[in-house]
């Protein structure tokens, strides 16, 4: 009996264990960011590394005077809000229409949905440069905010389907008896209850779009540019400005891993809905 | 008179039917309005020959002309292998990790939310930022991989500046980036499992590997068709971080499809030709998702 009881106790042990190692190794090379970003400059590269230094704000002071980081950062969090709002508010209805109604061709028309994000966007920011180059978008935030439609419209849908699908039909069809309308009970009934649930949809929405990379490399220059490519920026044809990149890195980071511990839950729940029977 | 109620039925039958359209096509209709023109135009393109030196008199018709070069060019071709390699040996990779660590996360751990949401932090994480940060951490001379492995008595690694292991550091980057998603379907998926099959066998006496073989995998089967297959699908089509990381180099050695294209797209544009590369992503990319939509198909019903 103690022989079985000391086995139990070492496998417990055994498995805390190997989830420390998990989580530190998870978060090892983001704090490792962090604390680099407030390194003097002359310990960033210092073998064997030093972890015991006097932090300044050197790197940060330079990434603002240096550019035009606050405007970039504007142009960041209008893009990826805009593009949120109406990834969301398009999505919510569709996802709804989807989780609601049992039609012909429901789940096909859902997978459907789901291809353009599947896109790889290398394959379609060729002709979007064209098309945008001949509407002059080439460089606004419109080009931007069309461009990350294509995936976070297929991420809303995907999500709120998810979320309005465990909404019991009964409370909307008792509304609906009272002499509610659908969209009645679609606003007054689903939208309240699901409310989280959008929530997290719109973080994750707002995630993608504010790190996305390539469209907004290839689509923007120096008016319109957005975080990531203001980060890459800081690799100039002499150097590549370590200090400068990890504390541009640590403020475009820090609202995304704010956000994303907070709707934590929700968003596993929303995105493993689809791999997931029940 | 007497046909009134009669319309009025009619009229509410007919508005009943079109709800559903009411509610899902505003979404299908802005996807539709942005993708059709580029995807369509690209097609066209993909048969023309499009090059900055011919821009300005015509776009002539070169057939399939674009697609048999791309197949007889080296580079393409490599880029293809590289990219399948790279897809095979890091969903592997972020499968049996990802398991691994779902099988952990299903015992009733203390502080399970926080060890959850510390997990989940590396899929959030901009990839311009995951790119550069690993380039710093995987340098040759002051990177604090190669400081650490030196600690523990193993020699200095060429990651980036050697093309053997060019590719090896992007599938690394990968699976610190990606693990947590397989983790956490898997774990999702384990979850719903039913428990009654897992008390039976644990009475018959099925040690914890037997189940495991014999129970839980072919039970998540479908769970775990899915969440590779979604993972193929974004592996596929990768390019901010292998961008940041080595730009596809050395000497090509990590240069998937997605920078293969850019170079042509973006660095030669020779549009017709990388058009003509696009679309034979975006019918691999239908494959890998048409299987993916009969798997899910398979776990709805």
């Amino acid at each position: 009996m103690s022989r079985y009881r000391l086995m139990r106790i070492v496998k417990e042990i055994l498995i805390y264990l190997a989830v420390i190692i998990a989580v530190i190794l998870s978060i090892a090379p983001i704090l490792y960011l962090f604390i680099t970003s407030f390194k003097p400059a002359e310990l960033t590269f210092s073998v064997p590394p030093v972890w015991n230094f006097r932090p300044t704000l050197q790197n940060y002071y330079d990434v603002f005077v240096g550019g035009k980081f606050t405007k970039y950062f504007m142009n960041s969090l209008i893009v990826a809000s805009t593009t949120t709002i109406i990834a969301v508010v398009l999505g919510s209805f569709a996802g709804y229409g989807f989780a609601r109604f049992p039609f012909r061709g429901n789940y096909a028309l859902r997978l459907g949905s789901l291809l353009p994000q599947m896109l790889p966007p290398i394959t379609i920011i060729v002709p979007l440069y064209v098309l945008f180059n001949s509407m002059k978008l080439i460089d606004t935030q419109w080009a931007l905010i069309i461009s990350y439609l294509t995936f976070s419209i297929p991420l809303s849908i995907w999500m709120a389907t998810s979320f309005f699908a465990d909404v019991p039909v009964e409370l909307e069809e008792s509304a609906m008896i009272d002499g509610c309308t659908r969209l009645g009970a679609f606003f007054r009934i689903s939208v309240p209850i699901t409310a989280p649930g959008l929530a997290a949809t719109a973080i994750l929405s707002f995630i993608y779009c504010w790190n996305e990379f390539l469209y907004a490399v290839i689509l923007t220059g120096r008016d319109a540019r957005t975080l990531p490519v203001t980060i890459t920026s800081f690799m100039t044809n002499k150097a590549i400005l370590w200090g400068r990149i990890a504390a541009s890195g640590s403020l475009v980071l820090l609202p995304v891993l704010i956000f994303a511990l907070v709707a934590q839950r929700y968003l596993v729940r929303g995105l493993s809905r689809g791999a997931v029977k029940g | 008179m007497l046909s009134t109620p009669s319309w009025r039925h009619r009229w509410l039958q007919f508005k009943r039917r079109i709800e559903p359209a009411l509610f899902i096509s505003p979404a299908f209709i802005v996807i539709a309005l942005i993708l059709v023109y580029p995807l369509a135009y690209s097609f066209w393109l993909s048969f023309h020959e499009w090059t900055l030196r011919g821009f300005r008199k015509c776009v002539p018709f070169v057939g399939l002309e674009n697609y048999i070069e791309l197949f007889k060019n080296p580079d393409f071709v490599s880029s293809l292998r590289i990219t399948t390699t790279f897809v095979i040996v890091a969903v592997g990779i972020e499968f049996v990790l990802g398991m691994g660590l779902a099988l952990l996360l299903h015992h009733d751990l203390r502080g399970r939310n926080f060890i959850r949401a510390m997990i989940l932090l590396p899929m959030m994480c901009t990839n311009v930022v995951i790119g550069l940060t690993w380039r710093l951490l995987l340098n040759y001379e002051f990177g604090l991989v190669n400081y650490y492995l030196g600690v523990l008595g193993v020699e200095p690694l060429e990651w980036l500046s050697k093309p053997a292991m060019a590719l090896p550091a992007v599938v690394l980057v990968d699976v610190w980036n990606t693990t947590s998603f397989v983790a956490l379907l898997l774990l999702a998926g384990l979850q719903a499992l039913p428990e009654e099959p897992f008390e039976a066998a644990r009475i018959d006496g099925a040690s914890a590997v037997q189940s495991f073989f014999f129970l839980t995998l072919p039970l998540l089967r479908q769970t775990i068709l899915v969440v590779l297959l979604w993972r193929m699908i974004d592996t596929f089509r990768i390019f901010d971080v292998i961008y940041l990381l080595t730009a596809g180099g050395p000497a090509r050695a990590t240069e998937t499809v997605s920078i293969y294209v850019y170079r042509y797209g973006f660095q030669s544009f020779n549009l017709g030709y990388a058009s003509a590369a696009s679309y034979i992503m975006i019918v691999i990319m239908l494959i890998i998702a048409g299987v993916l939509a009969r798997s899910i198909g398979r776990l709805e019903s």
